[in-house]
């Protein structure tokens, strides 16, 4: 439709009118940028809760506690069959030896424990298998199978950490998160839409004449409307930038000092656009969100004002 | 070149043109004259495509008006200078830059442009005044340039809405002589006016409209209302 000259005209011309504007522009591209940040905040929250619920998930498994003397090979043979639920994704035997061996490891300091242990003649640990599971649902369901099974006169003791509660009140807050801040986000961008469209439209007034004597002269209607599309992919542009900067820094905070207190190790990444949980996302999803809404709002404008 | 047949248009309930039948050929110049809101400046506008007929047909080279697409019609204009009473040029920019925006609106290369700019100011007297903006030049050099900036396009019409106005005497002859030169060297001018001294001088064909219809025709016309 256009040669590469045409193209560069336009461009430059949108370019020199954001400049010529600049009170305007800056005022279109500051509520662009606020409602970039709200939609940011609200993406990193939720991935922090959700990184959160991941944690407190996997803290949570069924522990088996075996009577002493029971043969290893029930034991096994209770793990391969637990093994073969679709619910279960792991099944870890730990033997009363074992348990003992990591126990002394662990108190190895502790003389004290380790002369008690030695006044012991048999092993006080019992053997024990850890089931852990797909979704948390599921645990209450395994650990009564388990109770109840076939194998209950050789088990002493079913336990499981009911973190359920914790889990579910992560997953209100959650939603809580999405919820509220959709709203915000919603209202914000609507609000960014009418900034944007009245700002297009007062450089539309503004350039009247020129408009005018480029129809005149016998400008093509998107040479005409170019620039005001290009002046309204600038704000995007700008508002992205600020934003991403304003972002990072925040993310990169946050990496540092929530992630240890959250998990415990400091490990692992924040995501921030859950479920892709890469900040490389963030900027092309902002610049997205940012254009839409611009050429959106600047296309009603020139739809509505600019006369060709 | 430019055929009016039976051509009528409204605007809301007023009749603006009332079955206008005329013809107009290469290379002539033409007056239509006759007092403000008689239609003259409809008449010009339904030449550009501003306005469409509401019955009859306006046809330029045979194609008519009313079936070229919206999007084509930047096309059509650019075979159309068009000069008005109030000039029109961009304050901002210089006699050059507002000639060379015509040029640039279309697509030509700069060094066209550098080219052929000057060429056109000659044409109208006015090269040096390229690097003057409009407010450091009088009106009839101003309505110059705008002439100038018409025939960015090399056009085969060109079509003058009370281009003197608001002009003195002397400016007013002046822009009338360029018209005049500009007619000579091969371009159909239309010049829509209600100067009577300007017609009378001229003595060329007048067409004079009276409440939307034309009331008379004269090959060497004076100005009569």
């Amino acid at each position: 439709m256009f040669d590469s000259l045409t193209i560069f005209r336009i461009v430059k011309t949108g370019f020199v009118n954001y400049w010529r504007n600049i009170w305007l522009s800056a005022a279109a591209t500051m509520v662009m940028t606020i409602t970039l940040v709200i939609f940011s905040i609200l993406a990193i929250v939720f991935g922090i809760t959700q990184f959160s619920i991941n944690q407190v998930t996997d803290r949570v498994d069924v522990s088996v506690y075996f009577k002493p003397g029971t043969a290893e090979g029930v034991i096994e043979q209770f793990a391969s069959d637990l093994k073969k639920k679709p619910e279960v994704s792991a099944v870890t035997y730990t033997s009363a030896e074992d348990a003992l061996a990591a126990f002394k490891a662990t108190h190895a300091q502790d003389q004290l424990i380790l002369d008690s242990l030695d006044e012991l003649s048999d092993n006080p640990l019992p053997a024990t298998v850890q089931v852990k599971a797909d979704k948390i649902e599921d645990y209450p369901h395994i650990a009564e199978g388990i109770q109840n099974g076939g194998y209950k006169e050789h088990i002493s003791k079913v336990n499981f950490e009911d973190n359920r509660l914790l889990i579910e009140r992560f997953g209100k807050a959650s939603k809580l998160i999405v919820v509220g801040g959709s709203v915000l986000v919603a209202i914000f961008s609507i609000i960014a839409i009418l900034v944007i469209f009245n700002t297009i439209t007062l450089t539309i007034y503004n350039r009247k004449e020129e408009v005018e004597i480029m129809r005149l002269v016998g400008a093509t209607n998107w040479y005409i409307r170019g620039p005001f599309i290009i002046e309204s992919l600038l704000y995007s542009v700008v508002a992205t930038i600020i934003t991403s900067a304003l972002v990072l820094a925040l993310v990169s905070k946050l990496q540092s000092s929530s992630l240890s207190y959250i998990s415990g190790t400091g490990e692992g990444n924040l995501p921030l656009f859950y479920p892709y949980g890469q900040w490389t996302y963030t900027i092309p999803a902002l610049l997205l969100i940012a254009i839409l809404l611009s050429v959106a709002s600047s296309m009603l404008a020139i739809r509505k004002y600019l006369k060709i | 070149m430019i055929r009016f047949e039976n051509v009528i248009k409204y605007f809301g309930n007023t009749k603006a043109l009332s079955a206008i039948d005329l013809e107009i050929k290469h290379g002539e110049f033409i007056s239509i004259v006759g007092l403000s809101g008689a239609g003259k400046s409809t008449l010009l506008k339904l030449v550009t495509g501003e306005e469409r007929a509401d019955e009859g047909r306006v046809l330029i080279d045979d194609i008519d008006i009313a079936k070229v697409k919206v999007s084509d019609l930047p096309y059509l204009r650019r075979k159309i200078g068009m000069v008005f009473q109030d000039i029109k040029l961009l304050p901002k920019r210089t006699a050059f830059e507002n000639v060379a925006f015509a040029m640039e609106v279309s697509g030509h290369k700069r060094d066209r442009i550098e080219k052929e700019v000057p060429k056109i100011l000659e044409l109208v007297g006015l090269l040096h005044k390229k690097h003057n903006f409009p407010n450091e030049m009088s009106g009839g050099e101003r309505q110059r340039i705008a002439i100038a900036r018409s025939l960015a396009h090399r056009p085969a019409l060109l079509m003058a809405d009370e281009p003197t106005g608001n002009l003195d005497e002397v400016n007013a002859a002046e822009v009338l002589d360029l018209l005049l030169k500009i007619n000579k060297l091969g371009t159909t001018v239309i010049l829509a006016t209600h100067a009577s001294d300007l017609v009378n001088k001229i003595k060329k064909r007048v067409i004079t409209i009276e409440g939307g219809r034309v009331v008379l025709e004269q090959e060497r016309g004076r100005y009569k209302l």
